[in-house]
């Protein structure tokens, strides 16, 4: 065969090779993207398959709307809880697993367990654990002699028991993260350090953390991008309640969308997540050019 | 600190962290096989004065279980399927060929995972409503018939084999399906592996886009049939509640406690969601 044939028949393999792929993505995935900023400068009315162009008044009715103004500071405070609390904890904990001790193994398996079960179901539990009269952490305060906390119940703490939830079930994907992380620092400048006499707190943050920034720096992008995303533990835990203490962007855009038909106005809200997203991702981009180093 | 010195400390603080995280688990089996009289209990009954499995019975009463288990099974059986054998294509294309906008389309599959399903959820909804997909497995399937996650991962693990092998199936005469079916699929399995495994999770966990697209209750998933089977204003039973979260959680749980060593490493090196 010569190569000229061989390699336009292997043009032909390729674009059939990827055009399921591509296809499926441009129906399923990229259109809906486009059109879904497309729809927020419209007015939706899907059952009578009407599409009314009227600019930015989505982002107007957005930006005049409280109950809006209030998903996006709950989810700002969100990330800016659930961010640093995982990354500290995850890398306290990583430390202490970076030492060999009976059990290791086990251990980490059980840290990790929440992250591999349905965050519906896991905050199903949770919701019952939090219970004002017989959920198990009153239980565990009144034992202690401790006051009893309304936790999902009062506006004042509802937002932080989702937090702590959310803690608790990404806290071992942070520690394994990081465990890796610290295992492939070279052991030579924990050994030069100590013969300078360098204490272990002293080696912890001159050498461990400098050295884990890209680590770092990948789970601050990887956390801040689902925690702007989150849904599925405040739909079940509080349902955006109570008094819209817990609403967050995603909840307000789903009941917008899929509770009141307000298609145009939750597309808005969609755009806006997408700039909130694409802003993470160039900071991203930017700080990838800094440390370029990846394990 | 010595050495000496901080050994217990440490095994204090792993395992009291260990306690705090086992506890939630611990707490939805005891109180699924604990009579009613011992869940309302003060002091609590850490252990049921005796084990009890009616809270299962009135959970299968309230919801269709075997239902749900079977829609959550059906989505990520297809999804998995069909996204490793377009992944499997599409990640030898471009490994393997060169060819015009090779890059262009590259680009494109990958940006797909910036934009999540939060954000095309209101159009890709629209879309479907029009060809009567909603409510429907088709529904629930539409945006995971591929993945991108997928085809890079494949892609690089095609990348480390040696294109000899590839060229000398071509002497031999085989054509290229076969190459990739036969040849190249074995030599991959480990990724192979791993990309099922976090696509399985994803999916089987999934909530945000079935609980938009479905509205029966025959076709609800094992996440969406949980979060919707407390009624908000009905009278709270946490016995069956805890029953339900255990039947929804226990399988993938069970399933974790057997494979965890190819599981966390899995997700710990490519991140979790497609």
């Amino acid at each position: 065969m010569g190569l000229a044939r061989l390699r336009s028949r292997h043009l032909l393999h390729a674009y059939l090779f990827i055009a399921p792929v591509v296809l499926l993505f441009g129906v399923f995935r990229v259109v809906p993207a486009v059109q879904t900023l497309l729809y927020s400068v419209y007015k939706v009315e899907l059952l009578r398959g009407r599409f009314t162009f009227i600019g930015l008044d989505n982002f107007r009715d957005l930006a005049a709307e409280p109950a809006f103004a209030q998903a996006m500071v709950n989810t700002l405070v969100y990330v800016a809880a659930i961010v640093p609390v995982s990354a500290a904890l995850g890398l306290a904990l990583a430390v202490l697993f970076n030492t060999r001790f009976p059990l290791r193994e086990l251990f980490k398996a059980v840290y990790f367990a929440p992250m591999v079960t349905s965050t519906a179901a896991a905050a199903m539990v949770w919701w019952w654990l939090y219970n004002p009269q017989f959920g198990l952490f009153n239980v565990l305060l009144r034992l202690a002699h401790l006051p009893d906390q309304p936790w999902l119940m009062s506006s004042r703490t509802a937002l932080t028991a989702i937090i702590i939830f959310s803690v608790w079930k990404s806290l071992g994907y942070n520690m394994v993260i990081y465990l890796a992380g610290l295992q492939s620092i070279p052991q030579q400048f924990y050994e030069a350090a100590m013969i300078d006499g360098a204490g272990p707190i002293r080696r912890f943050w001159r050498i461990s953390v400098p050295l884990l920034a890209p680590t770092t720096t990948f789970l601050v992008i990887y956390n801040g991008i689902l925690a702007f995303q989150v849904f599925d533990q405040v739909f079940v835990l509080t349902g955006g309640g109570p008094a819209n203490a817990t609403n967050v962007v995603v909840l307000d855009l789903y009941r917008q969308a899929f509770e009141r038909y307000n298609f145009g106005y939750a597309a808005a809200e969609a755009a806006v997540l997408f700039a909130l997203i694409l802003g993470i991702t160039a900071v991203q981009y930017l700080y990838s050019k800094r440390f370029e180093v990846a394990y | 600190m010595g050495r000496a010195a901080g050994r217990p400390l440490l095994y204090l603080v792993v395992a009291a962290v260990a306690v705090v995280m086992v506890l939630p688990f611990y707490w939805m089996v005891v109180t699924a096989v604990s009579p009613a009289s011992d869940i309302l209990a003060f002091p609590p009954k850490w252990i049921p004065s005796r084990l009890t499995l009616e809270h299962f019975t009135v959970a299968f009463a309230k919801a269709p279980w075997l239902t749900y288990y079977q829609n959550s099974l059906v989505v990520a059986v297809v999804s998995v399927g069909s996204s490793l054998l377009f992944g499997l294509f599409a990640g030898y294309a471009f490994a393997v060929y060169r060819f015009p906008l090779q890059n262009v389309f590259f680009l494109l599959i990958l940006s797909t995972l910036m934009v999540p399903v939060q954000v095309t959820s209101v159009a890709l909804y629209i879309m479907l409503a029009r060809i009567e997909w909603v409510d429907s497995y088709l529904g629930i399937l539409a945006p995971n018939f591929a993945s991108a996650f997928g085809v890079f991962m494949i892609r690089q693990g095609i990348k480390a084999i040696p294109l000899d092998l590839v060229e000398a199936a071509r002497m031999d005469g085989a054509g290229e399906v076969r190459i990739v079916l036969t040849i190249i699929a074995p030599l991959i399995k480990t990724t192979l592996a791993t990309v099922a495994m976090i696509l399985f999770l994803g999916s089987w966990n999934d909530f945000l886009w079935p609980v938009i697209v479905i509205n029966s209750q025959e076709l609800r998933t094992l996440p969406v049939g949980i979060a919707l089977f407390k009624d908000p204003y009905g009278s709270i039973n946490y016995g069956p509640l805890m029953a339900a979260t255990v039947i929804a959680s226990g399988p993938m749980l069970l399933a974790y406690a057997v494979s965890q060593k190819f599981m966390i490493r899995g997700i710990a090196l490519t991140g979790l969601k497609g």
